[in-house]
């Protein structure tokens, strides 16, 4: 196993140098010469060379890029234009942990829900549930985006107001506050990354029971434990509590507008893939074996069901990352999908150049949890590595 | 045509065995459809038969005569769209069919075990078929054992079979198509039950294996005194395995006995000519005879005796009346209007 991640990470590393050196030349192919743009044409020719030469813009293009990547690895990606002085590095560090916290709540959600209630539709072949629920499904799958959005904050945000329409915090609430939304939002990213460790950690304990009491046991002491953690975590923080209530009020809205339209395509694949597996002969054997039908659904079918739904999540980034730009954008969310189209729309290059490269590394490190999450469940793919 | 049927409920179900042999399993009039756009296809229709304890009856047909739909419909694992329209399926005694859906699956694995055609699918890829087998004899045996207690029952199956017991926590990918059919032998097994169903279980593997295997299927039954219903569309296979012999045409069981009289004395045209048409290896060299004709669609089916269309016998009264299972010498059925006049020869050339 350690030796299919180490392969799947050398290449990646790989990948992404090949994706940090598509990023430069993208830019370098745009029209017009950055130079021309940011000096004042008025400027004496030799301080304009003196500049040129200042910024590294001088040298061959092979230079630049070996430049480029030296720097990107060192953690240097330049100063932002529009917020300068700050480093483009500083900027982004910010941006993460928004844009994962988002994404993370939505996929899980979307996965959780759309795999759930695609298993039981193809299990329950026929009948009123089914249709409407594919019916509903299409529809998500193939609605306008950003007019979803919209519609999600007309609903929710105006009429029935529940949400607030967007941002990350609501200011008037934080002024004077005691802390900043990053100190605040950093502690309640700890607090959930321990929770969701607790849980990973009962699920992965319970399964290697052979002993179903044990696995019961195991479960009915962590699962709450985890919730009695998140809690105290907060109890003890009590000060810092209704700043963290408000940012999760924020998230609400975004994640589910986010994982909705996420949640369709999971569910339909999730639906024909269950009902291929339903035909494979081992489902026979479990029935004749005298399985119940409830194991028969969930231990011998959707388990198997579950392969190529996990496979998707690969071919769907794409989507997510685009999709990323847009919730971020509709919902003013202050992530990196906003970052790299506000950067983009005001020319602040390097951090447009930054952001592109960060989101690569986000995907690139989607896919390898994926992959990893993969051999995990199929033991054809784990046991092939191991040999 | 009710009083054509062979046979009516109360009456004595057919048994190849003469004498007093107590059967395990008795199926009496069982008619079983399938429901499709165009009609009903008529897959099982009243079969008869017994399988006394202990014993090993095998069920020859063409494909498509309705094998696996009579195994299906004694295990209930029937497809949405079957119909079971009559018939008693009884087990030591008692009326399966009766039985509601959650008392049947207990009743599965642990009374009938099943071997699938084509089980070398029948592993779920995800688990090690040690955590497969073990599942059959977690939901099974009472009071539910202990890890150890299963892994060391596990380990005495394997051995029976002739596998390795350090391949019991492998995936079914790690075996080869043999080791994964000796496996589905050793779970049937698992839970001692009292009759095994083995669906052509010898169909996708090469020769060598395949009396590999039929040679510890016959071992293990032996040993363990189990009653077994073999099934396969080769008659040959059948022969060197089982005691009785049961020959399917079209949904119906038209001849039943033992396997030594079958061979001795067919009584059905259908079954002298498929024995006639399967080269024997101790026998003198022959011509083979050819079966002519194709079997007929179970949709529409041919009227009386299903045999009529192919049968070089065939008079008037084949397709007006159906001749009824009857039991010409003891322990040996036929459903022929003609049967005294099949010859005792096999044919030696094609007519
Ligand atoms: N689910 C179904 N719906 C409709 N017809 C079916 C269904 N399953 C089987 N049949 C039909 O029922 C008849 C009997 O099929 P069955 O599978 O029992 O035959 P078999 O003797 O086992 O054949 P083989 O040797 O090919 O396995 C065939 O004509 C088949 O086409
Ligand atoms: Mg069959």
């Amino acid at each position: 196993m350690l030796k299919f991640i180490g392969r799947r990470l050398i290449q990646m590393t790989f990948l992404f140098f090949l994706f940090l050196t598509l990023v430069f030349f993208l830019l370098e192919s745009q029209p017009g010469d950055i130079t021309s743009q940011f000096l004042d044409p008025n400027i004496p020719a030799q301080v304009r060379q003196l500049i040129i030469e200042r910024l590294g813009l001088d040298g061959s293009v092979w230079n630049r890029w070996w430049n480029y990547i030296t720097n990107f690895v060192t953690g240097n990606l330049g100063v932002s234009f529009s917020q300068y002085p700050r480093s483009v590095f500083d900027v982004i560090v910010e941006r993460i942990p928004r844009t994962l916290f988002l994404f993370t709540f939505a996929t899980l959600l979307a996965y959780f829900i759309g795999f759930t209630l695609g298993k039981r539709v193809a299990w329950k072949r026929g009948g009123f549930s089914e249709h409407a629920v594919t019916i509903g499904g299409v529809l998500l799958y193939t609605v306008f985006y950003p007019w979803f959005a919209i519609l999600m904050i007309l609903l929710f945000g105006s009429y029935l107001d529940i949400f607030p329409i967007n941002g990350f915090i609501d200011p008037g609430f934080w002024r004077n506050a005691p802390f900043t939304g990053n100190e605040v939002f950093s502690q309640l990213i700890l607090s959930l990354a321990i929770a969701a460790f607790i849980v990973s950690a009962t699920a992965i304990l319970a399964r290697r029971q052979e002993e179903r009491r044990t696995a019961r046991l195991i479960r009915a002491v962590g699962y709450p434990l985890s919730v009695i953690v998140l809690v105290g975590f907060w109890v003890i923080r009590s000060e810092m509590r209704p700043y963290a209530l408000d940012i999760v009020h924020h998230s609400i809205l975004p994640i589910i507008t986010l994982a909705l339209i996420a949640f369709a395509g999971v569910m339909l694949l999730t639906r024909s893939s269950m009902l291929e597996t339903l035909r494979e002969d081992y489902i026979l054997t479990a029935r004749a074996k005298g399985v119940p039908e409830k194991d028969i659904r969930d231990r011998h079918a959707a388990r198997n069901a579950l392969l190529p739904v996990v496979t998707s999540f690969v071919l769907g980034l794409a989507f997510i990352i685009g999709g990323g730009v847009v919730t971020e954008t509709v919902f003013s969310w202050p992530g990196m999908g906003a970052l790299l189209l506000n950067a983009t729309v005001i020319e602040d290059v390097p951090v447009a150049t930054g952001a592109l490269a960060f989101i690569g590394v986000l995907a690139l490190l989607g896919h390898l949890i994926v992959d990893i999450l993969y051999a995990v469940l199929d033991p054809r793919i784990r046991i092939a590595g191991r040999e | 045509m009710t009083d054509t049927r062979a046979r009516t409920a109360g009456e004595e179900t057919p048994s190849p065995m003469p004498g007093d042999e107590a059967p395990l399993l008795e199926v009496k009039n069982l008619v079983m459809n399938y429901e499709i756009k165009t009609g009903m296809v008529s897959a099982v229709e009243d079969v008869s038969f017994a399988v006394p304890k202990g014993r090993s009856l095998g069920l020859v047909g063409e494909s498509g005569c309705g094998k696996t739909s009579i195994a299906l419909t004694l295990m209930q694992l029937l497809p949405n769209n079957a119909r079971i329209l009559g018939g008693e399926v009884v087990l030591d005694g008692q009326n399966l069919l009766e039985l509601g859906e959650e008392e049947m699956r207990k009743r599965r694995w642990d009374d009938i075990a099943m071997v699938f055609q084509g089980a070398m699918n029948s592993w779920n890829p995800v688990y090690t078929v040690g955590d497969q087998i073990r599942e059959a004899i977690y939901l099974h045996w009472e009071p539910r054992p202990s890890y150890d207690e299963a892994m060391a029952k596990i380990s005495e199956l394997y051995e029976l079979v002739g596998l390795n017991p350090g391949m019991i926590e492998r995936y079914p990918h790690e075996y080869s198509g043999g080791m994964k059919q000796r496996a589905v032998i050793a779970m049937a097994l698992s839970c001692s039950p009292k009759l095994i169903i083995a669906d052509e279980p010898t169909t996708a593997l090469d020769v060598i294996v395949q009396e590999q295997i039929l040679e510890e299927l016959r071992k293990v039954q032996h040993e363990f005194g189990m009653s077994v219903i073999y099934i396969s569309h080769d008659i040959a296979v059948i022969a060197e395995i089982t005691d009785l012999i049961g020959v399917m045409y079209a949904g119906k069981v038209v001849e039943l006995g033992s396997t030594r009289e079958i061979f001795a004395n067919p009584r059905h045209p259908y079954t002298w000519l498929i024995l006639s048409s399967t080269p024997s290896i101790t026998g003198p060299r022959r011509q083979l005879a050819p079966l002519e004709g194709e079997p007929p669609n179970l949709l529409d089916p041919p009227p009386a005796c299903r045999f009529h269309p192919r049968c070089p016998f065939a008079t008037d009264i084949c397709h007006e009346r159906e001749p009824p299972l009857e039991e010409i010498k003891p322990g040996h059925w036929a459903a022929c209007w003609h049967h005294e006049e099949v010859p005792t020869e096999l044919v030696t050339e094609s007519r």
